[in-house]
């Protein structure tokens, strides 16, 4: 018999990461997440959600969800390509890709499936993929599943991108570069338009993902292919409703034979089953409300420019953002924890970011501006920022 | 408590200021120059920061395991760490030898020490590595006139830094090159650096995104594993290649997990996953090319400084380059060497070949499974 004990490794796993102050510490949420917040029994102003335009809250999003529970009951049944495929998945895609300008779109679990199961179907033995090397988690797994020749190129740097492309060029069959639209980490964002004309010259493939774009950037928050107008050129671009959206799931858009050939390959969207009824439909009336009430991704960028400029006046490093993603450096990973511990006690929730997820003299302060946040709200924040900056002698 | 060993080379650092480029074997010509000892100062300096650093934790409470004297236990004191916390180790008579290097490191290390702590250069280094074999890794505190190997730390106060996270377990185990000019060669004008050995020494451990705000470390020890598949499936897929795989730690233990006795400081020749040649010259590298004209060579950067070519490999000379070709040069490293390495150079003595290679601004390296990344060369 063996001398095996089953599960104490994971405690010495777990008891090593909090030596090491790697664990993730868990805060409650009482209530919804809105620019003011109940967390761990107290109000905050919320600076770290990704519901950058606080539709979870919006009463045609949730009517939507509350009517399809009310019509189709609470679960969908099966997987979808079994006996869980409902009209309401059907008008969803149909709505994102009208959103989205495409052909056709496909509805999976989460932007994470969505990675995870697509692009691992997109290249194998004999192609390359191009990848950024601060591509999301999810990019890095989906790649990891294939057989593919795998090219990380530097961090936005076109003619990195350029020289990997003729390395490629000389022996592989499919070239597929997949990129991030706005990094989450700094708010900084792709350099789209370059990257889907490099690309097309060597006959590549481009996948966007555009998971912090979403309702962010581009014509009415069509993304960041519309930011760039290069719509036609990218022929993968993925999405999710967990963020700018408000509610969850992943897409990806493109053409006819994309969709027909992910519903067909996708081991992450044939083997789960398929999104509930309410879900769906708030997902569904997400769109509706971006397609017909413009102001809240115009009310998103004032409040980021507002927020942004006055940090900036205070005296703060704000890195190279430009998006509603907005870091303030700190420095030492001590300096971002203290900074971020204070904050909270002064009413405000926004996470520190310190090593190892950054380089260990970047820690920061992310926060994620919302468009449902008041002035009053921007400026109560500021005020705590300008408090605390100047008793951690951050700012002068 | 934790247990460190804690050598210095009293001499290291002595022909430096008088132009000698080196310790080895001038001693008393450097003393009667006037050289004053550097190792005594950084020793100190080292000590004083790691006092300064953990004062108030008492979760570092460290045990000193030294030599008496100037190699060890005099720094210590002047930098003013109790006697209580150092334990002697051996006496040895002045003035030092590297003997008494050697024989301490291992006294150390058969009393329990989990990292040596060494103050000097090269040379010292190397005495140092050679009689750690692996058991412990070491770290370097900068005081000689060369320090090429990348067991150093670049000042004493970086060294006590790095010995700090190490002891909050922030920092892995890795392995490092351990270099030495041959100084003879120096003083009659010849430049010639050569891979003497490897040691185990302490590395940040390289963080890739493994998810939604969430990173994962990857240890040295997958990254290897993963480059072992990739050679796998390389070796299988072309079975008619001759691979010729070149020095190094990085390769060694690619190697080893293939189940190849590789040997660490020469290139060594595989033909479907079997090793048909070891330790191989020049002369019976361009003899296999004549057997097997399809082949391709395997070099990973000397870690930090970044020689691919010439250095650590001369019998990957000019003329066998030329017929394995510079397209069939296949750069290895895992992501944490090729981190702290800036760029790769090339020096194989052949100014066309060399030029050949820095054309191309940039070579692909190899960092895991069936992935690479570009990295500058030298201009």
């Amino acid at each position: 018999m063996a001398n095996r004990d089953p599960t104490s490794w994971m405690r010495a796993e777990y008891e090593s990461l909090v030596a090491q102050s790697l664990d993730w510490k868990l805060r409650v949420l009482q209530g919804p997440s809105a620019p003011r917040s109940i967390v761990d029994g107290k109000t905050v102003i919320m600076l770290c959600s990704n519901n950058y335009l606080n539709l979870s809250n919006h009463p045609k999003v949730k009517r939507a969800a509350r009517e399809a529970i009310k019509t189709h009951g609470a679960g969908s049944g099966s997987v979808r390509p079994i006996a869980g495929n409902m009209d309401l998945h059907e008008e969803l895609e149909r709505r994102i890709a009208r959103f989205k300008r495409r052909e056709a779109a496909l509805f999976y679990m989460s932007g994470f499936a969505g990675n995870a199961g697509l692009i691992s179907q997109l290249a194998g033995d004999g192609d390359a993929i191009l990848t950024d090397e601060l591509n999301h988690g999810s990019i890095i797994d989906g790649v990891r599943l294939t057989k593919a020749q795998r090219i990380i190129y530097r961090h936005r740097d076109v003619g990195d991108l350029e020289r990997a492309l003729k390395e490629a060029d000389v022996s592989a069959k499919k070239i597929l570069v997949v990129s991030d639209g706005v990094f989450s980490m700094d708010g900084d964002i792709a350099p789209v338009g370059e990257i889907a004309k490099l690309s097309e010259s060597f006959g590549a493939m481009v996948y966007i993902d555009d998971a912090h774009g979403e309702g962010v950037l581009g014509d009415g928050g069509r993304g960041v292919a519309s930011h760039f107008h290069v719509e036609e050129k990218i022929q993968v671009e993925l999405g999710t409703f967990s963020k700018a959206l408000g509610v969850v799931g992943g897409y990806v858009a493109g053409s006819n034979d994309l969709r027909n050939y992910a519903l067909n390959k996708s081991r992450t969207w044939l083997l789960s089953g398929s999104h509930p009824p309410a879900v769906t439909a708030a997902c569904t009336a997400a769109i509706d409300v971006l397609e017909t009430e413009p102001r809240h991704v115009k009310k998103l960028w004032s409040n980021t420019k507002y927020f942004k400029k006055r940090l900036v006046s205070l005296g703060f490093d704000i890195g190279r953002s430009e998006t509603p993603i907005t870091p303030v450096m700190l420095g030492d990973s001590a300096t971002a924890k203290r900074f971020s511990d204070r904050l909270f006690e002064e009413g405000v929730f926004a996470l520190p970011i310190v090593y190892p997820m950054v380089a260990k003299d970047k820690a920061r302060i992310r926060n994620i501006v919302n468009a449902g946040l008041k002035r009053q709200d921007l400026d109560d924040a500021l005020a705590a920022y300008e408090k605390i900056g100047k008793e951690l002698s951050v700012i002068a | 408590m934790r247990r460190l060993g804690f050598i210095v080379n009293p001499i290291a650092g002595m022909g430096g200021r008088v132009g000698l480029k080196g310790t080895d074997g001038v001693v008393d010509e450097a003393r009667a120059a006037g050289a004053d000892p550097v190792a005594p100062t950084r020793a100190r300096a080292f000590a004083e920061t790691i006092l300064a650093l953990s004062r108030g934790d008492p979760s570092l409470s460290i045990r000193w395991l030294t030599a008496a004297g100037p190699m060890g236990m005099e720094p210590l004191g002047a930098a003013g760490v109790d006697e209580e916390r150092c334990e002697i180790i051996n006496r040895p008579p002045e003035p030092t030898t590297a003997e008494d290097t050697r024989r301490a490191v291992e006294a150390c290390i058969d009393r329990g020490a989990e990292l040596v702590l060494f103050c000097g250069g090269d040379g010292t280094a190397r005495d140092v590595a050679e009689s750690a074999r692996d058991r412990a890794p070491i770290l370097g505190i900068p005081a000689g006139v060369k320090m090429y190997s990348a067991v150093f730390a670049v000042s004493p106060q970086a060294a006590a830094e790095l010995t700090l996270a190490y002891l909050r377990g922030r920092l892995r185990i890795g392995s490092a090159e351990i270099l030495d000019l041959d100084e003879d060669a120096y003083r009659r004008g010849e430049w010639r650096i050569a891979l003497v050995g490897t040691a185990k020494t302490l590395v940040e451990p390289t963080l890739v995104q493994a998810g939604k705000l969430q990173v994962a470390e990857v240890t040295e020890e997958s990254t290897r594993e993963e480059l072992a598949d990739h050679f796998r499936e390389l070796f299988a897929a072309e079975p008619d290649t001759l691979f010729f795989l070149g020095p190094g730690s990085t390769i060694a233990s690619i190697a080893t997990v293939l189940g190849l006795e590789k040997t660490l400081l020469g290139i060594d020749a595989v033909l479907g996953g079997r090793t048909v040649a070891k330790d191989v010259d020049e002369r019976s590298l361009l003899r296999l090319l004549d057997q097997h004209p399809k082949a391709k060579l395997v070099v990973s950067p000397i870690g930090a400084q970044g020689f691919l070519l010439g250095r650590g490999n001369p019998e990957a000379s000019p003329d066998v380059l030329r017929r394995i070709g510079t397209r069939n040069v296949i750069a290895v490293a895992t992501p944490a060497k090729l981190a702290m390495t800036p760029v790769l150079r090339v020096d194989t003595g052949d100014a066309a070949l060399d030029e050949e290679f820095r054309r191309r601004e940039y070579l692909f390296v190899l960092i895991g499974y069936r992935t690479s990344k570009l990295h500058p060369i030298q201009r």
